[in-house]
């Protein structure tokens, strides 16, 4: 469960970063 | 002091500002013209890929304050697993790169490609072989101590090749003032690394400890009596741990984590571990002379006592009964009556660790043990086999979601009882395990 714990920060931690460099490709690219 | 809850909170947000908030950056002041979507991702992953590895420095530090909210072993598998995802988010900048634009793909040519695509290489490279090595360092017959030094000179190129290949390439970091954010920040982490092994080393080399005893224990297990030399040692809570460095000095990498296994209530700073012969330093441990200087880096962990109005269950497979006894020894100390049961799995009668100190404590505690063994002696009456759902069910009064659970043993005993306790809808909040193997 420990461990559990670790991989949900990790996957959270994962999409979290992908979300904000999508986010920053848009913004180079829109503005 | 803030709720366990509330201080993970400001960890998460403080750990992702500084993953985003320097590639956020990137994006203020001047700005070099705009590529195509896949071009600016592929940059801002490769970014956020190096600050992932920069954290890693300062994940594995050992800073009480951002461990104690988790948990050590937390901490290291999360660091465990987000190298894989920085080796993901840098591999990926250049398959992006070559999928957009294939000509490219000449890049891949090491002796031919331009000096900052080569850095860029040795970047990859190197945090290939470290993640390599790290997943399979008991495959691969590495030496613990061999590749530890290994892995943080490969990290240590991994960031700084990086760098170089990042500076040198001069889109984003041609801009003064975010090249002297990035390196600012390259310099951070390696500073990080330097607290972890010049400075802190130094605090822990001042403030050394004396082997007072070392006393032979059921179980082929040894304790080591220790007394801080001239310093009045630490405070700790029972369940807690150290990192001990008997061979050598804290600038060796040599450190083990090993729970305390004393009372928490003795007042001249003297500590005890519990440690039993798994075969590798473990078995000197009863060549260490009295009189020897040793080192201890701790008090770490949250794996302690609670709520003194619940039940606590403890559930310890073999030398996982070290933090236990601490917790049992300081309840008795205290003279803290809170009912407590302890499941304790060992192997059979004889290699039962603190047997007969258990047996006294329970008639001064409100303490309860049941001993469960593998290899039960002819007669046994008492329960057989490794702790499961049904002997837990049987030796604990309902509603089972009411308890504080302790756990600590090998990982196949913790997965087992993790499994169990969640059959019996015992809240995640209400059980706390510590692995003892999670370096």
């Amino acid at each position: 469960m420990r461990r559990l714990l670790a991989e949900r920060l990790v996957f959270a931690t994962t999409v979290i970063v992908i979300l904000i460099c999508a986010l920053f490709a848009y913004l180079r690219v829109a503005t | 002091m803030l709720p366990y809850v509330a201080r993970r909170a400001v960890w998460i947000t403080v750990y992702l500002l500084f993953v985003l908030a320097p590639v956020l950056a990137l994006l203020m002041g001047d700005l070099p013209p705009a590529r195509d979507f896949w071009t600016e991702f592929s940059s801002a992953i490769a970014y956020v890929g190096l600050a992932i590895m920069g954290l890693q420095f300062g994940l594995t530090a050992r800073f009480r304050y951002v461990t104690e909210p988790w948990g050590e072993d937390v901490i290291y598998h999360f660091h465990r697993l987000l190298s894989l995802v920085a080796l993901g988010l840098v591999i990926s900048h250049p398959i992006i790169l070559f999928i957009v634009d294939p000509a490219r793909l000449r890049l891949l040519n090491f002796f031919q490609a331009p000096v900052v695509a080569r850095w860029a290489a040795l970047s990859t490279y190197s945090l290939i072989a470290l993640v390599v090595m790290s997943l399979w360092r008991v495959q691969l017959r590495i030496r613990y101590e061999i590749w530890h030094s290994t892995h943080i000179l490969l990290a240590v190129v991994a960031i700084v090749a990086g760098m170089i290949h990042m500076i040198g390439w001069g889109y984003y970091l041609g801009d003064p003032e975010k090249r002297a954010l990035w390196i600012g920040l390259s310099i951070f982490w390696l500073g990080l690394l330097f607290y972890v092994r010049i400075v802190k080393p130094l605090f822990i080399l001042r403030r050394p400890y004396v082997v007072t005893e070392v006393r032979k224990e059921r179980g082929d297990s040894w304790t080591l009596a220790m007394q801080p030399h001239r310093h009045p040692g630490f405070r700790f809570i029972p369940g807690q741990f150290g990192w001990l460095t008997i061979w050598g000095t804290p600038f060796k990498i040599t450190g083990h984590p090993f729970s305390f296994s004393s009372s928490a209530e003795v007042g001249d700073g003297r500590v005890e571990m519990t440690i039993r012969n798994l075969g590798d330093l473990t078995s000197k441990i009863h060549e260490v002379p009295a009189g020897r200087r040793v080192y201890i880096d701790g008090p770490y962990g949250a794996f302690t006592i609670g709520n003194p109005a619940d039940m606590h269950v403890l559930i310890a497979g073999g030398v996982g009964i070290t933090p236990m006894m601490s917790m049992i020894r300081t309840l008795a100390d205290r003279n803290d009556k809170r009912p407590v049961i302890l499941l304790y799995g060992s192997g059979d009668w004889e290699s039962i660790t603190f047997r007969e100190e258990l047996e006294a404590l329970e008639t001064g505690l409100d303490l309860k043990v049941v001993h469960v063994l593998v290899n039960p002696p002819a007669g046994w009456k008492g329960e057989k086999g490794i702790i499961n759902t049904e002997i837990m069910m049987r030796h604990l009064p309902p509603p089972y979601r009411d308890h504080e659970y302790f756990i600590c043993g090998p990982n196949p005993m913790m997965d087992a009882i993790e499994k169990a306790l969640g059959e019996m809808h015992v809240p995640l909040a209400k059980y706390h395990s510590e692995r003892y193997s999670f370096v």
